[in-house]
């Protein structure tokens, strides 16, 4: 039974594109997620001024995937990416504990915005190659995801460097889109 | 209005904005094409179409170039609406200029360029840094002009970055294209700049003279104009340009041409030898004379550029004459330009194809050609004084065709003619006479009653002519009125009869009493006072021999004709006109005191006009202290309460002052005589943002100063606080007030010693790493010839209480070779090799350090030092 149902969600939304946005602190590794998304490399990045934006095929999914710039000048135009946006990934540079309030800070603005009411919410706990990097329960508890309602969401630890993390999250994303529509 | 027409409000329509706006974000690829170029449509036509600014830079990241061309244009046009949104597109510039397309990476780089956004040209810095360093030369070349573009955004940001010193660099590049567009961009970054940034020395002369051959049309103009403004160090080096830029003569493209004329014409000056200058004269011909096969408009500007040639080189197209005679169909503009070059270059050996020629022009129906034909015969007549019969009858047969304004003009050549030759051609003045009454216009007039004046005695009814002129006196031009009276002086001084008698006084009457024109009342009574008082001196004076004219109309001044030359093939050759008199620059000249004095203006100081911050400083110091009579600027603009008491107090105060260095401090030892009769207090000291940044550490510390008394004071500085930009310089200025007297503003020399630290000694191991580990291009050195050292250890001392410490010794020959080390804060170290023989004047100082800048206020401490 479970096969069939594969099957057909497989068949009915093979091609679907997804918009996704991914969101965090300056020099959380959102630009190098991207990279090593699309195409399994860790490329040296440079402060993103701006946007990048790159396709990611995964799991039958077109992901557009939007990475914007992270640094404080650039935080207030990410509400122009917010319209018809299905997913945000919300990444955490999770051995940055001074600034983890901040990045609560911004997250929970962010899940206040009504363009982003329906997306769903992946958070990478990034950067958990480096030591000290909190892991996963201790991220939750500092972005105060709990206090998240009539949302889906979760989190991964991840490293980017690595690839530790990543497609086990992109997995959670597809299928959480999946059973979304 | 009923409830129900609240529907008008509400429409299912979403108008265009909103329509592009979906269409931008569609997920599909050749939707979002479409709609970009709606947009890029819509903007040409001049509809508003910035809102949707963020959805069409979202479409920036594709692989369509096309797409992104239409992109990067919306970009241009509207990034100046949108500063703050202008720099999400920032990052896919970047990306851009990494892009393995060369055409997107010269596009991304060119584009950033012209978006003048002060938010993102920062960002631009690192990209057109690699850009300019491209593997492509296409790339590259257009990265050198966008340095330009960027120098007119920021120019100190292209200083900081080092651009200018890469745009040199691109002179050496292998690809013709690439040096042009550097040479252009430096030519224009030049002109918008008060400092020397782009000069022309030996080594870049060979450089940009192989790409010269190699590139493109407008790519020779732009070095050719370069390599104008380059002065040859001697005549073979001006005799190699010579031949380099001799085979651009033959180039097709007419502004080539004139800059290679322009260039052979500037370095002919050098070139001694008759031979060579003869042979460039023969090669320049035929191609200015191939000019003139173009359109009318380009053989104007040819003419314009060529009369200019032809006055600093006659003998070039002197046997060319018959390519400017007027072709019936020539445009007006063309065949005024032709017959002033016709003038030119008549000579004894064309005059009479030439007369031929202003005679049939001479007919023709154009009044104005035809007026400057008859003038071009008279001019020529008084320029070859052996064609001056000819020419006057060729005047005498057009004046027999009795058209008017042929006569009227001639008259008034002819006159000139008499000033020119005089006593030789007066029997024609019988012929001029018959026109007499056709004459109309006030010139000819004019020139007509002076000839009869002047030649009073030798014409019979003189006295009637003129009376027939007199009977309108009032109604007649000023220009007439003058002429007439004096030509009825002149007239009476001759023949002192009773009809003259009766004449001069109706004039005299007429020009006194009854004129309004000032300038003919002063000359009416002149002549009454010197009449009524001296006759016999009367007649001195009016009839006094005149000068013999030459013809100098449009003759150029020699100095300004050299400027013109130097601008032939721009604006400034066709309009005759040195540049600076139609254009005005803009100079980004090195940021002056405005900022500093506005400061002081806050705590009580008046603005001063700012002073030259370039190290022209009239400052009278001697060594490093300065004793300035303290003067007031003439143009500062001070309050001044009562100006004589200020000036009597001031005359006689003096301030001297010196940077000091105490126990690991800066100090400003600043003295104060009163030299005036009050007493002086709140005193106050401000300094210029300098290149070490000194600044006073605190307020300054004055007593009141009774009359005669003087103070002194230390003030304590903090140094490299604000440091002023650009190259390093010792100039310091001050400024000080009391409530007395206006702000005194002086001069002062930063003597660098005083910043050498005590932490600047250094063990003989790390002086000798360090010394190595520095390129020898750091490496520069000094002879002062003035300094003698006459004990090494006490020289020794001496340096040390100065923080410039020794090392190590050694005996080279007869001499001592002197290791030591100096520092300056921010870690500024100074390797010095000290070379002399002690006593004997003349000390040897070599200097490594990593900031080439310093050097020379390096080697200005040291000699101080050392004297």
């Amino acid at each position: 039974m479970g096969i069939v149902f594969t099957r057909l969600f497989s068949s009915v939304f093979g091609n679907r594109e997804a918009r996704i946005l991914v969101l965090g602190l300056d020099n959380a590794g959102k630009t190098t997620i991207l990279y090593r998304l699309q195409m399994g490399e860790v490329v040296s990045t440079i402060p993103t001024i701006g946007f990048n934006v790159e396709t990611v095929q995964y799991n039958n999914i077109k992901f557009q995937v939007w990475d914007l710039g992270g640094q404080t000048s650039i935080r207030p135009y990410w509400r122009c990416y917010f319209p018809n946006t299905q997913a945000i990934i919300y990444v955490v540079d999770s051995s940055d504990t001074d600034r983890l309030v901040t990045a609560k800070e911004e997250f929970h603005a962010i899940l206040e915005e009504d363009e982003l009411k329906g997306a769903v919410v992946l958070v990478y706990a990034n950067k958990q190659d480096l030591p000290g990097a909190l892991d996963d329960a201790a991220i939750t508890e500092s972005l105060e995801l709990h206090k998240i309602k009539s949302r889906q969401w979760a989190i991964f630890k991840t490293s980017a460097i690595k690839g530790e993390g990543l497609f086990e999250g992109l997995d959670w994303l597809s299928n959480a889109l999946k059973s979304k529509s | 209005m009923s409830g129900h027409d609240s529907k008008y409000f509400s429409t299912t329509k979403k108008g265009e904005i909103p329509e592009l706006k979906e269409e931008l974000n569609s997920q599909y690829k050749d939707k979002r094409k479409d709609a970009v170029k709606k947009v890029i449509a819509a903007m040409t036509v001049g509809k508003d179409v910035s809102s949707l600014f963020t959805d069409v830079v979202n479409c920036m990241q594709t692989e369509n170039l096309e797409l992104k061309k239409l992109v990067y244009l919306y970009l241009i046009n509207y990034a100046k609406s949108q500063p703050d949104l202008a720099i999400l597109a920032v990052n896919t510039f970047v990306k851009d200029s990494q892009d393995p397309n060369p055409l997107i990476r010269a596009l991304a780089v060119r584009t950033m360029g012209c978006i003048r956004v002060d938010k993102i040209t920062e960002y631009l810095c690192d990209p057109l840094q690699r850009c300019l360093k491209d593997d492509d030369p296409y790339v590259r070349k257009t990265a050198a002009i966008c340095v330009a573009k960027l120098y007119d955004i920021n120019a100190e940001l292209v200083e900081d970055r080092g651009f200018l010193e890469a745009l040199k660099d691109l002179i050496s590049d292998n690809n013709p294209m690439v040096v042009a567009n550097a040479v252009a961009a430096l030519a224009e970054i030049q002109d918008s700049s008060a400092r020397p940034i782009f000069e022309i020395t030996s080594h870049t002369l060979s450089k940009l003279l192989t790409a010269l051959n190699e590139c493109t049309e407008w790519g020779q103009v732009f070095i050719l104009d370069s390599l104008s403004k380059y002065k040859a160090a001697d005549v073979r080096e001006a005799e190699n340009i010579v031949e380099r830029v001799t085979p651009r003569l033959q180039h097709a493209n007419c502004a080539v041409v004139l800059s290679a004329v322009k260039i052979i014409l500037l370095q002919m000056e050098l070139i001694t030898s008759t031979d060579v200058v003869r042979n460039l004269c023969k090669k320049m011909a035929p191609p200015l004379v191939t000019l003139l096969s173009a359109e009318p408009e380009i053989q104007y500007v040819a003419l314009r550029n060529i009369n200019l040639i032809v006055q600093k080189r006659p003998t070039i197209l002197a046997h060319e004459i018959k390519v400017f005679f007027c072709k019936y169909n020539d445009p007006i503009y063309v065949k005024m330009e032709k017959l002033e070059i016709m003038i030119k270059l008549a000579s004894d050996r064309n005059i009479d194809q030439v007369l031929l020629e202003f005679k049939e022009y001479a007919t023709e129906v154009d009044v104005d050609f035809v007026r400057k034909a008859v003038r071009a015969i008279g001019r020529c007549a008084i320029k070859l004084e052996r064609a001056a019969e000819r020419c006057i009858s060729v005047l005498l047969e057009l004046i027999k065709i009795k058209v008017n304004y042929v006569v009227q003009e001639a008259i008034i050549v002819i006159k000139d003619i008499f000033r020119r030759y005089p006593n030789t051609y007066e029997s024609i003045i019988a012929t001029l006479c018959e026109s007499l009454d056709t004459l109309d216009e006030p010139e000819a007039k004019a020139s007509m009653i002076w000839i009869i004046g002047e030649y009073a005695e030798r014409i019979d009814n003189a006295d009637e002519l003129l009376e027939s002129f007199l009977e309108t006196f009032p109604e007649e031009p000023a220009l007439v009125q003058l002429q007439l009276l004096t030509a009825t002086v002149k007239l009476f001084l001759k023949k002192p009869t009773e009809g003259p008698q009766q004449m001069i006084q109706a004039v005299l009457n007429n020009a006194t009493v009854e004129t309004d024109n000032p300038d003919l009342r002063d000359r009416a009574y002149i002549y009454w006072r010197l009449l009524s008082t001296d006759p016999e001196a009367a007649k001195d004076v009016v009839l006094a021999e005149k000068p013999v004219i030459s013809d100098d109309s449009n003759q150029l001044d020699s100095s300004l004709l050299d400027d013109l030359l130097a601008n032939i093939s721009t604006l400034s050759s066709v309009y005759h006109k040195p540049p600076e008199a139609f254009v005005s620059r803009v100079k980004t000249a090195p940021r002056a005191d405005d900022e500093e004095f506005a400061d002081a203006a806050e705590t009580g100081y008046s603005e001063s006009p700012s002073q030259g911050v370039d190290g022209a400083s009239p400052s009278s110091s001697a060594g490093t202290s300065s004793h300035v009579p303290v003067m007031q600027p003439p143009a500062t603009p001070a309050p001044m309460p009562d100006l004589l008491g200020d000036l009597m107090g001031m005359d006689n105060s003096i301030i001297s002052a010196q940077l000091v260095r105490r126990d690991g401090q800066i100090f400003y030892d600043i003295s104060f005589d009163n030299g005036t009769q009050a007493v002086l207090d709140g005193f106050m000291i401000q300094f210029n943002k300098n290149t070490f940044g000194v600044a006073a550490g605190g307020p300054l510390q004055v007593p009141p100063m009774q009359p005669g008394a003087s103070a002194r004071s230390l003030l304590p500085m903090v140094a490299f606080q604000n440091i002023s930009p650009g190259a390093p310089n010792s100039l310091l200025q001050v400024a000080v007030k009391n409530n007395q007297q206006p702000v005194w503003y002086f001069n002062d020399k930063i003597p660098m010693h005083v910043f050498f630290g005590e932490d600047g000694k250094m063990e003989r191991t790390s002086f000798l790493e360090a010394w190595k580990s520095l390129p020898d291009d750091n490496e520069f050195s000094k002879e002062f010839a003035a300094s003698v050292i006459s004990s090494i250890d006490a020289t020794i001392e001496h340096l040390a209480a100065s923080n410039v410490f020794f090392i190590a010794k050694r005996k080279n020959a007869n001499k001592d070779v002197l290791y030591m080390s100096a520092k300056i804060p921010r870690g500024i170290p100074f390797l010095i090799e000290l070379t002399a023989a002690v006593g004997v004047p003349g000390v040897k100082c070599a200097v490594k350090t990593p900031n080439k800048e310093m050097v020379a206020l390096f080697f200005e401490a040291m000699e101080s030092l050392l004297k």
